[in-house]
């Protein structure tokens, strides 16, 4: 299924994801056109905050990115190779590789510990239990929570199930992390708290793209991408973000 | 509270479970105890001799009378060369019978067959004495009044073995001299009197000493015997006889096991059709529930293929349990049939893990539709709705 000529692309240039010409049409009578023409590159290390009024196309941007959602026109780059002619379980394995998910709902599965949800991420890889049980131990630990590994998501606070949320994303060692208003369900305090380790996981093998609609947490992004009616209006590098 | 959900799963999946244990139970009860009936019938077929056949005289074109075989029959029976005993007995109506006198009220309503017979009956039969002697020749000789009962009368009586008793006929005493053995083939003579037919003879006005019935044993071409009996009988006269093999009517009735059988095992296939059904009903709804766990499992990189496999396997794990619970209580219940009615328990193990196999196929056939539907559910739609 993966044609080899696309995987040698990959190792040429340092991005990591890429959507080239994308757009989104849903529906089939009404027509809602969710993403027009759209390219954007995500590099390797980068701190990106994606921002917009309401139905802007921001999280249809962000499911093509992350690979949840096929694009109507154009090619969605991971690593190089273009995804959209890939067969779902390799297209599946790469999602799973390069790329951590954050939602705003948390989306944790109730019935599983932390621990659990976390090593839900580890699943088909070939890890030993044992393996995939420290290295969900060791996610846990960088979110803080490595104590309440056995604690169900309802014996959590919003904030700690986000954060085993990001334990969940990191766990697989992705090089992106996208996450979708990722504070939009959690009061000021925990938001910030969420951000910090956003701050802090954010590395140069590791880059973190976060859509929100609070511009505090916009501005304290490298880069800032505004989008309009499902285009992108404006890309900007921040000088204060990258002083940090 | 967290654990609510999970426990709710756990009564669902025994619930759908049901189908594949009825189901399987229903179909190898009813092979089961097919087997062990037939099992049992071929023992008794073994036991009672094949080669025993039965004689009832049927009216000629005489008057009133009661029919018979004449002795001058019976006779030309017994010289027929196959033929290695013949036994000739005649019920006597209206004979009220109790253990002594006085005891009429209590024991009227058991009705006990007065039978007048050949003194050879044991040994035509095949059947031993419980305790005691059977009628014998100075007995028909010299008319006295001695009988022989069967067992199951015996007991109703209370009688001992060795003990000497008297039985009332109408009133009149007759010693009991005997206790005849269970006759398989006769079950009303467990709970009859014999007399010799001269005692019938002088006491009970019998025209003459005729049996309306021969009991025949042929141990070599039994069929054919039977078969020549009614013209040697009537030698175009208008007597007539009718000949049967009972152990023949025992086969037939086996038959008729057989289709209530096919019936039992066509419901159990039905249950475990329905059953099915109800698997993929109930994984589609679950399916719905879990949609957001669906989608958050994709989201996490498992493949449309990884889902389905895990919902399959599901179903697997329902089948392999249905089948395995069905077939334990399927055999449980031939095992309580037979005991109940003394058969030796009959059951393939094969035919027992064969049936569990089946409904591990229904199981799956039918969650390949609600896992494939789990495969192409799409993750972000799956995600905004939860
Ligand atoms: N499954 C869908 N079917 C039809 N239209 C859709 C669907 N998903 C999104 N849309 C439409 O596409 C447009 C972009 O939606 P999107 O969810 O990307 O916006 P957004 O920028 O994330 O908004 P918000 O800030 O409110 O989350 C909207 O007009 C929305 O109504
Ligand atoms: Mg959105």
């Amino acid at each position: 299924m993966t044609d080899s000529t696309s995987l040698e692309e990959a190792t040429e240039d340092n991005g990591v994801l890429a959507l080239e010409g994308v757009s989104r049409v849903y529906g089939t009578e009404v027509l809602v056109r969710a993403l027009d023409d759209v390219s954007l590159e995500i590099r390797a290390g980068e701190f990106l905050s994606i921002v917009g009024p309401s139905g802007s196309g921001k999280s249809t941007m962000l499911g093509l990115l992350g690979v949840l959602d096929l694009p109507t026109e154009g090619a969605i780059r991971v690593r190089g190779t273009d995804v959209t002619r890939l067969a779902d379980a390799e297209r599946s394995r790469l999602r799973g590789e390069a790329i951590g998910f954050v939602f705003q709902q948390f989306h944790l599965i109730p019935h599983l510990t932390a621990l659990g949800n976390v090593e839900t991420a580890l699943l088909y890889r070939g890890l030993s239990p044992r393996e995939r049980r420290s290295r969900a131990m060791y996610a846990l630990e960088q979110v803080d929570l490595g104590a309440r590994h056995n604690h169900r998501p309802v014996q959590l606070s919003g904030g700690e199930q986000q954060r085993v949320a990001i334990a969940r994303a990191i766990s697989t060692d992705p090089g992106v992390v996208l996450a979708d208003e990722p504070t939009g369900a959690l009061d000021s305090q925990n938001a910030e708290k969420v951000l910090q380790i956003f701050d802090d996981l954010q590395s140069p093998e590791r880059a973190i793209c976060i859509v929100t609609h609070d511009l505090h947490v916009a501005d304290s992004a490298r880069r800032k991408i505004s989008m309009l009616d499902g285009q992108i209006v404006a890309d900007e590098l921040l000088g204060a973000g990258a002083g940090s | 509270m967290a654990t609510a959900g999970l426990t709710a799963r756990k009564v669902r999946t025994l619930l759908i479970m049901l189908g594949p244990i009825l189901g399987v139970s229903a179909i190898v009860a009813a092979i089961g105890i097919n087997e062990s009936s037939k099992g049992h019938l071929k023992a008794k077929l073994q036991e009672l001799g094949t080669d025993l056949i039965v004689v009832n005289a049927s009216a000629g074109l005489g008057f009133g009378q009661d029919p018979v075989i004449e002795a001058a029959a019976v006779a030309r029976v017994g010289r027929l060369p196959d033929v290695a005993a013949v036994t000739g007995t005649r019920q006597l109506s209206d004979i009220v019978t109790v253990p002594f006198a006085g005891a009429e009220d209590y024991y009227r309503a058991f009705p006990v067959p007065v039978i007048a017979t050949g003194t050879d009956l044991p040994h035509t039969l095949d059947v031993p004495l419980v305790s005691g002697r059977f009628l014998n020749d100075f007995d028909e000789a010299s008319g006295a009044r001695v009988a022989v009962i069967g067992r199951d009368l015996a007991d109703e009586y209370g009688y001992l073995a060795g003990e000497a008793r008297t039985i009332e006929l109408n009133g009149l005493e007759y010693g009991v001299v005997g206790v005849l053995d269970w006759v398989l083939l006769e079950p009303s003579m467990d709970s009859a009197v014999f007399l010799t037919f001269t005692a019938a003879v002088n006491d009970w006005n019998l025209d003459d000493p005729d049996p309306s019935r021969l009991y025949v044993r042929a141990p070599e071409h039994t069929a054919l015997v039977a078969k020549e009996i009614p013209t040697v009988v009537s030698l175009g006269g208008p007597d007539g006889a009718n000949a049967s093999v009972p152990t023949d009517l025992l086969d037939a009735q086996s038959q008729v096991d057989e289709s209530l059988n096919n019936l039992t095992k066509m419901m159990g296939g039905l249950a475990l059709i329905v059953g099915g059904v109800g698997i993929a009903n109930v994984m589609s709804i679950s399916v719905i529930q879990r949609s957001s766990e669906i989608g958050i499992r994709r989201a996490l990189g498992h493949s449309r293929g990884t889902i389905a496999v895990q919902f399959l396997f599901e179903a697997l794990v329902v089948g392999v349990f249905g089948g395995i619970l069905g077939a334990l209580v399927g055999a449980g219940v031939v095992w309580g049939v037979a005991s109940q009615r003394g058969y030796t328990m009959v059951l393939s193990v094969a035919g027992l893990v064969g049936w569990a196999l089946v409904s591990v196929g229904v199981a799956v056939v039918a969650g390949l539709y609600p896992s494939s539907k789990a495969a192409r559910l799409e993750p972000l739609e799956t995600l905004r709705l939860g």
